[in-house]
């Protein structure tokens, strides 16, 4: 198995971020099947994880991603009042909320998790943010904080 | 093997040999309290404290280890983990001593020889200090031990003012001092008279083998509901302590790469007995509880012959809900009588 | 009569009347300076009550475990009974199972000096009470912020200074296992099919462990302080529990354990809520 650090970086040395995107099934991860199906392009960056509802993210995943070695990492759903159950990415946002401020406080760089609120209609918008987050991710640099990178 | 003397200045200059050839670890001052960490020179370590935070067992079977590791590109080809470099633990009280005889029994004694504690046991010089004043929480010789206890000691030094007494008590122990001056008969006898005024401070008693007998047929009794209440099941103690010895083993993995560890597990959590099956045999608060005391003071007798509390008292100090190992004896002498 | 006499006399009432089965307060510790929970079910055992700045424990711990004793007293100082709502209103014990006797408090003391948590009390007095024993106390003027210093630090200072507390915990769980809001049958950390977090000490693994828990607090921690003075390694852990709360406190007005009648923050939702951090 080919160690993964030759792949952060492209020809030219710039560092590619790794960047899991959890994207909600019924708006987030329609609006970036949009863009597919529109040949949209955008950085090859997000790794995509479906969940049902943006509700259904546990701040505990967030972490996760990081402590396995995303640089950055997205967490998409419908915008409020739009949600497929409701009243799941109400009670996400509050839950976001938290643990943006949380993370910030503990001294995670700002940017390296990023929320947003995309339609299944917004296919151009979905990369936008992509491309946003990305490049935001990339000034950043590889992620080293809650990294778990050596087995004892 | 004759008692020495070294002055403050000797000691140093021994401590800094040592240092060139061996991982030389002493108490060294943490906040308000002190912990075991390397050292380079004497004056980083603190000697002034009864006892450190956490006891000497963590230098010799680590919180984490490294068994051995693995790639999924070689499947047949694991290696093992680094080998443990040899160290000198410096200021080790005599409870913590007795402790590490009492693991000795665990981890090489029964039959079996644990590689991983046994690779660092054998790499360990162990240099005692004995304990002039003994902690409102001490109460070693309640269980056979003693504030200038020798027992797994490779040296003992005791404070006699203005230089130590050092009494070789191995081989080892021997050759690391063989250049110092010897003790006067003064010097032992000051030594006597520190450790006996030491001992008598601890007016603790415990009938341990008494206390064997009644736990022998107690396992179903009231008082264990009653003792366990203020218990919260943490772990607190059993970390602490000096021969708390569970262990768990665990695979982590990253990137093609992995490695088997070894890490402290406790009977007072509820997922240690807990069965594949979903089975737990101490799925209630009580049995976890009634475990770790029956665990000190009958299971290890029944199993290698003595009792396993050393009277360090760091559970006492340590317990969020101020439950303390001597009063729940107390009780149980009591009450298991009945 | 002092209020301890007064507490030990109705306790004595409630176990002789049998209107209680059990009286859940403190006593005093064997070493001088700390308390230990007390569990009297004997009217001429309530002599062994106290109360004072030794009684740190957050009794509302308890209640889950001995509510099948019967009828439970339960002696609660403010920051206790804003535990005990957070347990009503999560449905984990219920109303009719305890008597609660409030106690103002003047604060925990370890070592003579006031403990951190209670720098910052802005509850001493019990908020629900069946019946208050002794007068309420006086509140305190609140520390200044224990948090402006370290949000003046840049991220990478922060990071370091933290990850330098977490890395000495040895996970012993003291934090949890005192702390009322943490009755779930399996913890997080405890989940092992699959592993979600790494049994190590290392920081990594540790961070994870403390912000999670964090998080689990959010809208729930009453800022008692028992996991911080229960803590061995002595972390600080009261960082992370204010500034969760503080968050809860500033973003939805809400604070825990006030009112039973109002869902946990964190389960609820104001159309209104601001996000400002969201794309």
């Amino acid at each position: 198995m080919p160690e993964a650090a030759a792949a952060d970086t492209t020809a030219g040395g710039a560092f590619e971020p790794k960047i899991v995107a959890f994207l909600c099934n019924w708006c987030s991860y329609a609006g970036a099947d949009l863009a597919g199906i529109s040949r949209i392009q955008y950085p090859p960056s997000i790794r995509v994880i479906r969940v049902p509802c943006s509700g259904r993210v546990d701040p505990f995943y967030i972490l996760k991603a990081l402590q396995k070695g995303a640089d950055g990492v997205l967490v998409s759903g419908c915008h409020p009042g739009d949600c497929h159950y409701l009243t799941g990415n109400y009670v996400a946002r509050r839950r976001f909320a938290v643990l943006n401020d949380l993370l910030e406080f503990a001294g995670i760089d700002p940017g390296r998790v990023s929320f947003s609120w995309v339609s299944a209609a917004e296919g151009e918008r979905f990369a936008e943010v992509v491309r946003d987050v990305t490049e935001q991710v990339r000034q950043l640099g590889p992620n080293k904080k809650l990294l778990k990178d050596t087995i004892a | 093997m004759k008692p020495r003397v070294v002055s403050a200045e000797a000691l140093t200059r021994l401590v800094t040999g040592w240092a060139k050839n061996a991982a030389v670890y002493a108490p060294v001052k943490v906040k308000d309290w002190t912990e075991f960490r390397r050292i380079s020179t004497l004056a980083e370590a603190d000697l002034t404290r009864v006892n450190t935070k956490l006891s000497v067992r963590g230098l010799l079977f680590p919180q984490c280890e490294t068994m051995f590791r693995f790639e999924a590109a070689r499947p047949d080809k694991p290696q093992e983990a680094d080998q443990p470099e040899a160290q000198v633990i410096l200021g080790v009280r005599p409870c913590d001593a007795a402790g590490i005889a009492v693991l000795d029994k665990f981890f090489a004694g029964q039959g079996e020889t644990d590689t991983f504690y046994q690779r660092r046991r054998e790499k360990t010089t162990l240099v005692g200090l004995a304990c002039p004043s003994p902690a409102d929480t001490c109460f070693c010789s309640a269980v056979g031990g003693s504030p200038a206890g020798t027992r797994g000691l490779d040296l003992l030094l005791t404070d006699i003012g203005g230089r130590y007494l050092v009494e070789p008590l191995t081989d080892n122990g021997e050759s690391a001092v063989k250049d110092l001056p010897e003790a006067a008969a003064a010097d032992f006898a000051k030594k006597k008279e520190i450790a006996d005024r030491a001992a008598a401070a601890i007016t603790l008693r415990i009938d341990t083998a008494g206390l064997k007998g009644l736990l022998d047929s107690a396992d179903s009794h009231p008082v264990w509901e009653d003792l366990s209440l203020a218990c919260v099941n943490c772990g607190a103690c059993t970390f602490v302590c000096p021969t708390c010895h569970c262990f768990d083993i665990t695979d982590e993995t990253r990137k093609g790469k992995g490695a088997r560890l070894r890490v402290w597990d406790t009977c007072q959590f509820c997922l240690y007995s807990q069965h594949a099956s979903g089975h737990n045999p101490r799925q209630t608060h009580v049995s976890r509880f009634r475990n770790r005391t029956m665990d000190k003071f009958k299971y290890t007798v029944d199993m290698v012959g003595e009792v396993s509390c050393v009277g360090c008292g760091r559970c006492i100090r340590e317990c969020p809900a101020a439950v303390d190992i001597r009063e729940t004896v107390e009780t149980l002498a009591m009450r298991l009588k009945e | 009569m002092s209020r301890e006499d007064q507490l030990r006399k109705r306790a004595k009432e409630l176990l002789a009347n049998k209107e209680v089965a059990m009286v859940l307060g403190y006593r005093a510790g064997k070493r001088p300076g700390r308390a230990t929970p007390a569990f009297v079910t004997r009217p001429e055992d309530a002599d062994i009550l106290i109360f004072d700045d030794r009684c740190g424990m957050n009794l509302a711990a308890y209640l889950p475990r001995v509510k099948h004793r019967g009828r439970i007293a339960v002696v609660a100082k403010g920051c206790d009974s804003r535990s005990i709502v957070t347990l009503l209103k999560e449905r984990q014990v219920d109303r009719s199972q305890f008597f609660i006797l409030g106690v103002g408090c003047e604060g925990v003391k370890e070592n003579g000096r006031l403990s951190d948590s209670c720098t910052t009390c802005a509850y001493p007095n019990p908020v629900i009470c069946d019946e208050m024993v002794g007068e309420k106390v006086a509140e305190r003027e609140p520390a200044p912020d224990p948090l402006a210093d370290f949000e003046k630090l840049s991220s990478d200072q922060r990071w370091q200074v933290l990850m330098d507390d977490v890395s000495r915990c040895i996970r012993c769980y003291a934090c949890r296992q005192v702390c009322p809001n943490c009755y779930c049958p399996t913890c997080f950390v405890d989940a092992n099919s699959p592993q979600w977090v790494g049994k190590t000490t290392a920081g990594s693994d540790n961070m994870m462990f403390h912000l999670m828990r964090a998080m689990h607090m959010a809208g729930r921690c009453v800022e008692c302080g028992a996991c911080s003075r229960g803590c061995p390694m002595g972390i600080d852990l009261m960082k992370f529990n204010r500034k969760v709360a503080r968050v809860v406190r500033e973003r939805f007005g809400a604070v825990a354990g006030l009112d039973p009648d109002q869902p946990p923050a964190l389960a609820a939702f104001d159309p209104n809520d601001k996000q400002e951090f969201i794309r």
